[in-house]
């Protein structure tokens, strides 16, 4: 954004974006795996993460961070769609799944908050954010988006009630994932029979966090179980207009489209390391991407990998994040990280019993991509999720 | 519906029910219809014959006292526990010598001349069921010992056997032993008939008349437990020789020139290790020669016959440690006012998992159930369950939602296991490459042109 307008991102300009993007995972990520452990250094990781605000990769609130309008889910996707955030996130995930997760998580909170429009943000304005919207161990289902008071099948149990100068919160947030060290929450409530968004200062009395612990992928980005026991928050710390289900499905929209590219940026890496390996090692007398089995999995892989970019490109130019994009982009989420989890499962194969082992990175990206397909939303919730957009729709 | 009509629904319901149904009949018919409300695992046992239901009784015994509360610590710490008690709780138990019958071994007669590996199978499946990697490090064992059993020499079965026993069963300070055919270089080809042709070996031996023996130089990679092991049987070419000169040795701790590289870093199976063998000129004695000079490569696929549906074993212990964990969270997790298992679509998905666990159950008991296992059968019964394994911890991490990946509910575990057994004792595409090698001749035949 440039004076309060947006510039049309052109072609040259979406090159390089990419460019931009490689050269991150080139310079910046790449550095990290040189060591023995197949999920990098990750006490390198903080000052990566700096570097992707300075260079505008990672979008922020904060009107005067690079990211802003054209990082990943800035400002810009309202008038561009979502082609450059699903890009970006590919390219990032090819290298490293946990990153791309830790920037897209920053995105779509960021994004929640710039929606307060001409309303005052509080100040200071947060820079990093993190999204609260899980209970339990799913997504709320649909039941529950449209009323969160009914038990559709289970009711929304983190509250916000109103005091004299806010509101108070309470309540158990799951499965948060975010960049580390986040300053702020965006939060989702149950306020009477509506939703409500908050933004939640991260070190408020009352506030928690607990660490997930260990877990099989996704290492590089933060999860957390954040508890909010009798928080106060002010008035202005409302960042809906009222009722917050249209920035819930932006929410989920979003987080979905995006966990889909990154399974995608991940199954293109497994699929590149498989050529490489294929192309170099010896089995029978020649090199294995002459052994017809081997062949076979590359190929499978690569037509499943290309299916599910087209799945997950089909959102591309959607700027349309209302109830409407729900089902779509649950949908793609359902597909791309099936079509990438058996992608990456087969490209590993090839490489036999190195493939199992720390040395290639390959088993990271099995973890990674699987972490994909369940979090924030399972197959079966997706399934249920779907049917019941449809059904909604219908009626 | 009111609360009246609600009752007189689920009276009809229960009447329904096959088990008061079956009230109904005469006394033939209701001896003929079995409602007996057991669990599957039960049923399965029932099944087996006495001495085989017995050691699946001690199996899912053992395997909940002592596996169940090391296997989260094994696996996360692989290197900071200590193996020692375990092996040793196992061996005077008699889980380490179930590769013979009394008085050299612990298996039960009877089913063990019907089926050589089903008393081994039944128990891998139990052990894999809480830890795949405490199971590999129980079970790789028989892996090293095998090759002596198969050699097919009475003098090598004896020599080794029953000092085996008797410090296994007797004194609870077992050898732990690993079977060593793996080479950077060479790793499906040793696996497979024409792989194995052109496999490009360098663990050679050279023999030294003056010396009674063989020097071994060479190296092994990826031995499962290669770095406990107390013995390892190695596979080797004679010097100046092809594979068709392998020679099984059979290589002890402490011997000159003998150490262990680098362990791998696994991902899964972490309990045992997967370690590199280096051989600098080890001198082996004459009588550490496994079997018949030259008969190492006959013996290599012919203990692949024997320990792939051991491996399928332990898959479907994986996948039903997954099953079985995934199956206690549904219990306890509400979703709203129901609990998880009350729901319909997690009810199909249970059963599903349940029959393809059971599929793959019968395959390996069939692939057993045999005194000699022979290629096609094993390599199916391995690749079914390991492909089984698979699929049913993806279905349980689903389930589970983001709780499914997280490592104290203990599934993302028994997923990570599970991997492994795709690949380890030949690749599922390798297997499936073994099982249309067996019946060229038969099912598979080819007409000449």
């Amino acid at each position: 954004m440039k004076n309060g307008t947006y510039m049309h991102i052109s072609a040259e300009d979406m090159e390089s974006y990419r460019d931009l993007a490689r050269q991150f995972c080139k310079k910046s990520l790449q550095p990290l795996f040189e060591g023995e452990y197949s999920d990098g250094n990750l006490s390198l990781l903080p000052e990566k993460i700096e570097t992707a605000f300075k260079i505008g990769l990672a979008a922020s609130p904060e009107p005067s961070m690079p990211g802003n309008c054209y990082g990943i889910w800035g400002a810009s996707v309202d008038e561009e769609g979502m082609k450059s955030s699903l890009h970006l996130l590919s390219i990032i995930a090819e290298t490293c799944g946990g990153v791309a997760m830790s920037l897209h998580a920053q995105g779509v909170a960021s994004n929640l908050v710039m929606q307060k429009g001409a309303e005052p943000v509080p100040v200071p304005v947060p820079v990093r954010v993190g999204l609260c919207l899980q209970e339990g161990f799913t997504p709320p289902y649909l039941g529950t988006i449209l009323t969160p008071d009914r038990d559709v099948p289970a009711r929304v149990m983190v509250t916000a009630d109103k005091t004299a100068n806010g509101y108070l919160i309470n309540g158990h947030k799951s499965f948060v994932y975010s960049m580390h060290d986040v300053d702020t929450y965006v939060v989702f409530v149950r306020f009477g029979e509506t939703w409500a968004c908050f933004l939640v200062p991260s070190r408020s009395a009352g506030v928690s966090r607990n660490d997930a612990g260990v877990r099989t992928g996704l290492r590089a980005c933060s999860l957390g179980h954040v508890d909010f026991r009798n928080v106060e928050v002010p008035r202005d710390a409302r960042i809906d207009d009222g009722n917050a289900l249209a920035l819930m499905a932006r929410a989920l929209c979003m987080n979905w489209a995006g966990m889909a590219a990154i399974a995608v940026g991940i199954a293109r890496g497994a699929a590149a390391a498989a050529r490489i390996y294929a192309a170099q090692r010896y089995q029978g007398g020649a090199q294995i991407e002459e052994h017809p089995a081997v062949k076979a999995l590359i190929a499978g892989s690569e037509a499943s990998i290309g299916a599910a970019e087209s799945v997950v490109l089909s959102l591309s130019d959607c700027n349309d994040f209302s109830l409407r994009t729900l089902g779509k982009a649950a949908s793609v989420k359902l597909a791309a990280t099936d079509l990438c989890a058996r992608a990456v499962t087969d490209t590993l194969q090839t490489f036999g019993g190195y493939g199992y082992m720390e040395d290639f990175g390959m088993e990271k990206r099995l973890r990674d991509v699987t972490v994909l397909k369940s979090a924030a939303g399972s197959p079966l919730y997706l399934k249920q999720l779907i049917f019941d957009v449809e059904k909604e729709a219908a009626i | 519906m009111n609360s009246d009509a609600k009752n007189v629904l689920r009276e009809r319901i229960e009447l329904l029910h096959p088990k008061n149904a079956v009230k109904n009949m005469n006394l033939i018919g209701r001896m003929l219809a079995d409602n007996r409300e057991m669990s599957v695992w039960e049923h399965d046992t029932k099944t087996l014959p006495l001495g085989v239901r017995r050691w699946r009784r001690r199996a899912l015994k053992f395997a909940r006292e002592y596996i169940r509360p090391l296997a989260p610590e094994a696996d996360l710490h692989p290197h900071d526990y200590d193996p020692k008690p375990i092996l040793s709780a196992a061996a005077r138990k008699g889980f380490q010598t179930l590769l013979f019958t009394p008085p050299i071994g612990s298996a039960s007669t009877l089913p063990f001349l019907r089926g050589t590996t089903l008393q081994i199978a039944v128990v891998g499946e139990e052990f894999a069921t809480e830890c795949g990697g405490l199971a590999l490090l129980l079970l790789a064992h028989n892996l090293g010992i095998v090759p002596l059993l198969l050699s097919g020499s009475i003098r090598t079965i004896i020599r080794h056997f029953f000092p085996f026993y008797i410090k296994s069963r007797i004194l609870g300070r077992p050898d732990c032993m690993a079977f060593a055919i793996t080479e950077p270089g060479a790793g499906s080809d040793v696996e497979e008939t024409e792989g194995g042709a052109m496999a490009n070996l360098v663990t050679t031996a050279k023999y030294m008349p003056a010396m009674g023996g063989y020097i071994l130089h060479g190296q092994k990679c990826f031995i499962s437990d290669g770095a406990k092991a107390d013995k390892v049987t190695v596979y080797a070419k004679l010097e100046g020789e092809g594979i068709e000169s392998w020679t099984c040795f059979l290589v002890e701790k402490g011997m000159k020139g003998f150490s262990v590289g680098r362990s791998e870093r696994k991902m899964g199976q972490r309990a045992s290790d997967a370690s590199e063998l280096i051989f600098d000129n080890v001198f082996v004695p004459k009588k550490n020669v496994v079997g018949k000079l030259r008969s190492g490569w006959a013996n290599n696929r012919n203990v692949l016959n024997y320990s792939r549906p051991v491996v399928g074993a332990m898959a479907l212990g994986h996948g039903r440690g997954a099953f079985e964990r995934c199956l206690e969270f549904c219990r306890r997790t509400k979703l709203g006012p129901k609990k998880l298992i009350e729901y319909q679509e997690i009810q199909v998905e249970l059963a599903d998992m349940m029959i393809s666990l059971w599929a793959a159950r019968s395959m390996i008991w069939q692939s057993c159930r045999q005194f000699r296992c022979y290629q096609s059968a094993s390599a199916a019964a391995k690749v079914t369950a390991s492909d089984t394994a698979f699929k049913v911890c993806n279905q349980a991490m689903e389930i589970m939602g983001d709780h499914g990946y997280i490592h104290s509910n203990g599934v993302e575990r028994a997923w990570r296991d599970s991997r492994l057994t795709q690949i380890y004792e030949g690749t599922n595409q390798i297997n499936r490459l073994a099982l249309f090698e067996h019946h060229m001749s038969s099912d598979f035949y080819i007409e000449e042109s």
